[in-house]
């Protein structure tokens, strides 16, 4: 019988994930090589691979389009991610840690989850030009406005009897804050950053339509501009990819560096 | 309103630690004057204690016991300077620690929660350790007397060979025993226990109660404990003060000259009975 807790062997949650990736493939060739959808609109599957070896490298020109796109937009979310956590962390822990701070900040915060961060960006070219400054701006506003509510929240879920309990074996308010409150936070601030991260990843395109030079922003917006179908596919799967490759990357890295917080 | 019950054989020996002369071990000293606590509720107040005076000077268990929700736990926060976030605690009347108010968390007065609140993130180790983070202890107490003190507590309570597991991977006698060690490793002199064995099965809660006694003769200091449990009360108190409930009063007070551990046996003794009637008579007076 089928129940929401039924355990699943790894072995067939693989072959269930495989068989649907597959399946999406297969669908994908059969609308494009048979014609039934044109070029212009899906590019076929070996299309987009061989598009794919082409930017990886170009024999003509002797270097790697993808790779360089790769490297800058990485770097521009790796520089962002570091602005993003070096500021929205403590703040996100100093509006968890008192509610003075909290009522003070969070109506400059709080509405700018729901707000469109892209329609700021116009306004951001205007007081930021459009070089990489506005780049980073944009990536990590749009991120930090998520970071910040996440760690105030974790902190605030942390139980008060830690706090009590810190307090009584003489830690100040301020050592409770950083000696308790903060590292029974961190699984879940952790999981903020994560979800901070992989929102970068989804603004990265928008953030290098600006101005576009280098990066996998600029690949796909050149790309479109030539109609390049194959090319503009390979720009998107690269970005998902890098994606992943991020998540799991700092999914791990929590677990080894939290232990306890898998053995509960 | 202290009363010793006048036992058939008096079983007191002065020199027994179970049982020490005033003053013999660093006990602290607790007064409850007048002690008034309402909250708000539905429009109104509730006045949860009213009128409650308490002076605890001689060292031993002193039980608090009461039925559930008669305002307990709230006694006990004030007396580990535990502030209620908007509400005065208490609305009257003064706690003092050593002959001074408490307004906050006192360096000599140290609370063990019946949900252990020990840190998920941290070892058994570290947890008994953690004390020694704050700047208020690790000026006090230098490297080597928090290692030494460390080993010795670990011992007492039988959790050498847990060391680095993480209180998730104990059951919850073990975890008691890591709270009552992350207590116990700064010496205080006054320790509050809040129902510290009313999450455990029955024969767990008897070895706590045991080991409780004993860590006790090694750790002398002024125990608080709370429960709502007639025969707890009667194994392990000096002194038991029954609570009367809505609003909380002294409804008994009375001290128990006998030499510990007592056993199950001895719960069946005639003076344990007389005892147990008694306390069982002040509750339902309370009740009714
Ligand atoms: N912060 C609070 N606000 C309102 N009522 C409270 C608060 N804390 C405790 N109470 C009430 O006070 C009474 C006593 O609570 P408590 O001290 O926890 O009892 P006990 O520990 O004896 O079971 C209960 O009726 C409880 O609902
Ligand atoms: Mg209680």
């Amino acid at each position: 019988m089928w129940n929401p807790y039924l355990p699943l062997a790894p072995r067939e949650r693989r072959i269930l994930g495989i068989t649907s990736v597959l399946a999406v493939l297969l669908i994908w060739a059969g609308l494009s090589g048979t014609g039934l959808v044109g070029p212009a609109k899906l590019p076929t599957p070996w299309a987009v691979g061989s598009a794919f070896l082409r930017l990886c490298w170009d024999a003509d020109r002797g270097e790697s389009l993808l790779g360089w796109a790769t490297v800058y937009s990485s770097y521009r979310v790796f520089v962002a991610a570091l602005l993003v956590v070096i500021v929205g962390v403590p703040l996100g822990v100093a509006m968890g840690a008192s509610p003075r701070v909290n009522a003070a900040l969070s109506p400059l915060v709080d509405p700018f989850r729901s707000a469109p961060v892209v329609a700021l960006l116009p306004v951001l070219v205007l007081w930021l030009g459009i070089e990489e400054a506005l780049k980073i701006t944009f990536l990590f506003l749009g991120a930090v406005v998520y970071l910040v509510p996440m760690v105030r929240d974790a902190i605030v879920a942390v139980p008060r009897v830690y706090w009590i309990s810190a307090r009584d074996l003489g830690a100040t308010p301020f050592e409770a804050v950083r000696l308790a409150l903060v590292p029974i936070a961190m699984p879940r601030i952790a999981d903020a950053v994560i979800a901070a991260v992989s929102i970068m990843w989804t603004y990265i395109t928008v953030a290098e339509y600006v101005n576009a030079t280098k990066g996998l922003g600029q690949l796909i917006q050149n790309a479109k501009r030539f109609s390049a179908m194959d090319q503009m596919f390979v720009g998107i799967f690269v970005i998902i990819a890098l994606a992943l490759v991020t998540y799991q990357i700092m999914t791990r890295l929590k677990q080894r560096l939290f232990p306890w917080e898998t053995s509960i | 309103m202290t009363e010793p019950v006048a036992a058939p054989a008096p079983a007191v020996d002065p020199a027994s630690p179970a049982a020490p002369a005033p003053g013999a071990v660093g006990a602290g000293l607790i007064e409850l004057v007048d002690i008034v606590q309402r909250y708000p509720q539905d429009g109104g107040e509730l006045t949860v204690i009213d009128g409650v005076t308490l002076t605890f000077d001689k060292p031993g268990i002193q039980v608090l016991l009461g039925p559930s929700g008669c305002g307990k736990s709230t006694l006990l926060r004030m007396m580990g300077g535990v502030r209620h976030p908007g509400v005065a605690s208490p609305t009257s009347g003064t706690v003092n620690i050593d002959g001074e108010a408490c307004h906050g968390p006192h360096e000599d007065v140290v609370m063990v929660f019946q949900r252990y609140a020990n840190r998920p993130d941290l070892t058994v180790e570290e947890n008994v350790r953690f004390p020694f983070r704050t700047k208020l202890w690790r000026s006090r107490i230098g490297k080597a007397e928090q290692d030494e003190r460390t080993e010795a507590i670990l011992e007492a309570v039988g959790l050498k060979d847990k060391r680095s597991l993480y209180p998730a991977q104990l059951s919850g006698g073990q975890n008691q025993r890591v709270a009552l060690a992350r207590a116990l490793v700064l010496r205080p002199r006054i320790l509050l226990m809040d129902e510290p064995f009313g999450a455990l099965d029955a024969q767990t809660r008897e070895e706590m109660q045991a080991l409780l006694i004993e860590i006790w003769k090694g750790f002398p200091c002024q125990v608080v404990f709370i429960t709502h449990d007639v025969d707890e009360a009667l194994l392990l108190g000096d002194r038991v003060i029954i609570l009367s409930t809505q609003p909380a009063r002294i409804a008994d007070d009375f001290v128990i000259n006998e030499p510990k551990p007592r056993n199950g046996i001895w719960l069946q003794s005639s003076l344990a009975n007389e005892l147990r009637g008694r306390v069982r008579q002040m509750l339902h007076q309370g009740a009714a």
